[in-house]
């Protein structure tokens, strides 16, 4: 099995039961409670002592199958489904951090992310500390004792700045800090997280791997890197558990506790979109090249932001890191707030609607939407302009996109 | 030899030396699956033929999956 492709791996993934009937896929286990034969065994499973599955806000099959997938293409220690990215942000830096300490992190973030950090958690007595992380220079600096986890998106949302991983891990590790990456812009297949220094990967499964925007969920992938016992509040469960510790203090309390499951037929959509990623990332991302250039080479278009263009600062990187394919996401800049919406309105083919990585290219204004909750002063800080537009581009007739682009561009005159 | 498993005495006329062959003996269900800590320390599973055991040692099998008290692991 390791040395088949990662499609054939994911096609291939066994059961860890036979079905009954013989399925090719795993069916939709859509149950709450699971039966056991008799008192004793239903104490072994409440103990962990039988493996058996219980109640499906902890564990379900259909679920276990999709986690399996993701561990077999990973390699990872542990691997668990959520029911967001979002939800996959949050329990990881609530298993590994508390109140006193501090992450290192970006301020080009996805707007909820930054939200998450700078409001909700900073609450509960979490500190952020915001450093450009396309340039590590400093960042050694800002770590202390307290510090738990540099957290970075591989692709920043909507900045599309992508940073130097090695260099960052290569400050983090001595330090015993924690590499914690968003890699919803850059899934397995696209990025091979571990080889570049990522202890733990977070991702809104949403995205590239629902398939085309069937269904929200979120992954957290443990690659095993990290010593649990260099975490103090983990250090006892390493003890107990080694390798497992993360994984173990998630699904004991953390992801228990605050009920953030994926449903059975969320993972079934999600399993089955797992089995063509590598089809759709492929045309994804040719076509967004090709969107790309087109836009540069149009007199009504003042900027385009892109990793895969020559002429991006982290064209280098990304091409390194990413395998050379940069991602679907683009944006670019027109004269004002006005001839955004007024291209976004002209469009007859591509959809106005907020999400990534759907078969179909979507188009919003990010200023208005996704950070519309920001001051002028803060959109500046974090990177978003007022004449900014963003494409994720879909799967369809690169053509087709390009033609329907091109006529909204042309009805600015 | 006598030594406690999942917090109840297990007694055999044999003795036991290794992790491994305890597996085998108390024929765990989903011996590739299980979570091992001996005395309360975890013990990896490249480890479990090497690992001597001795009279009162207290072994835990622990499964990656299922349940919902404070001891639990769940599926990995």
């Amino acid at each position: 099995m390791d040395d088949l492709s990662l499609i054939t791996k994911i096609l291939h993934t066994k059961f860890l039961k036979e079905d009954v009937h013989g399925s090719l896929h795993m069916p939709v286990y859509d149950n709450v409670t699971f039966e056991v034969k008799t008192a004793e065994d239903m104490e072994l499973a409440f103990q962990g002592r039988k493996p058996a599955h219980m109640y499906s806000r902890i564990s379900n099959p259909t679920v276990e199958h999709f986690e399996q997938r993701i561990k077999t293409i990973t390699q990872a220690v542990g691997v668990l489904a959520l029911s967001s990215g979002m939800a996959a942000i949050s329990n990881t830096i609530l298993t590994i951090a508390k109140t006193g300490d501090n992450i290192i992190t970006s301020k080009h973030l996805f707007g909820n992310t930054y939200s998450l950090f700078e409001q909700t958690l900073k609450e509960w007595g979490l500190e952020v500390r915001l450093s450009d992380l396309t340039n590590p220079d400093g960042i050694g600096q800002q770590i202390d004792d307290k510090t738990k986890a540099i957290f970075l998106e591989t692709i920043t949302n909507p900045q599309l700045e992508v940073a130097d991983i090695k260099a960052l891990s290569a400050i983090a590790r001595p330090a015993k800090v924690l590499i914690i990456a968003d890699t919803t812009m850059t899934p397995p297949y696209l990025f091979n997280a571990k080889d570049f220094g990522v202890d733990i990967e977070v991702l809104s499964s949403t995205k590239w791997i629902s398939g085309g925007g069937t269904s929200v969920g979120g992954v957290i992938i443990d690659h095993g890197t990290y010593d649990w016992k260099q975490n103090a509040k983990l250090s006892a469960d390493a003890k107990k558990f080694g390798p497992f510790a993360f994984i173990s203090r998630l699904r004991r309390e953390v992801y228990r506790n605050t009920g953030a499951c994926l449903s059975a037929h969320s993972a079934y959509l999600q399993s089955l979109g797992l089995e063509t990623l590598t089809l759709r990332i492929d045309v994804a991302c040719a076509n967004t090249l090709k969107v790309a250039e087109f836009l540069q080479g149009n007199s009504y278009v003042k900027s385009v932001h892109y990793p895969g263009l020559k002429s991006s600062p982290f064209y280098e990187t990304a091409s390194s890191q990413f395998n050379h394919k940069s991602g679907a996401l683009l944006t670019f800049d027109l004269a004002s707030k006005e001839q955004c919406f007024k291209f976004i309105n002209g469009l007859k083919l591509l959809h106005r609607a907020t999400n990534l990585q759907d078969n179909r290219t979507l188009v919003l204004h990010p200023a208005s939407t996704i950070f519309c909750e920001y001051t002028a002063q803060q959109l500046q800080n974090m990177g978003v302009r007022e004449t900014m537009v963003r494409l994720s581009i879909g799967i369809e007739d690169s053509q087709d996109i390009i033609a329907d682009i091109k006529q909204s561009l042309e009805a600015l005159r | 030899m006598k030594i406690k498993l999942n917090g109840k005495a297990f007694v055999t006329e044999v003795p036991i030396l290794t992790l491994l062959e305890l597996l085998k003996k108390a024929q765990v269900e989903k011996p590739e699956m299980v979570s091992v800590q001996l005395n309360g320390e975890f013990v990896g599973k490249e480890s479990f033929a090497a690992t001597l055991l001795k009279e009162g040692d207290e072994v835990d099998f622990v499964y990656f999956m299922g349940g919902g008290s404070e001891r639990t692991l769940w599926m990995i």
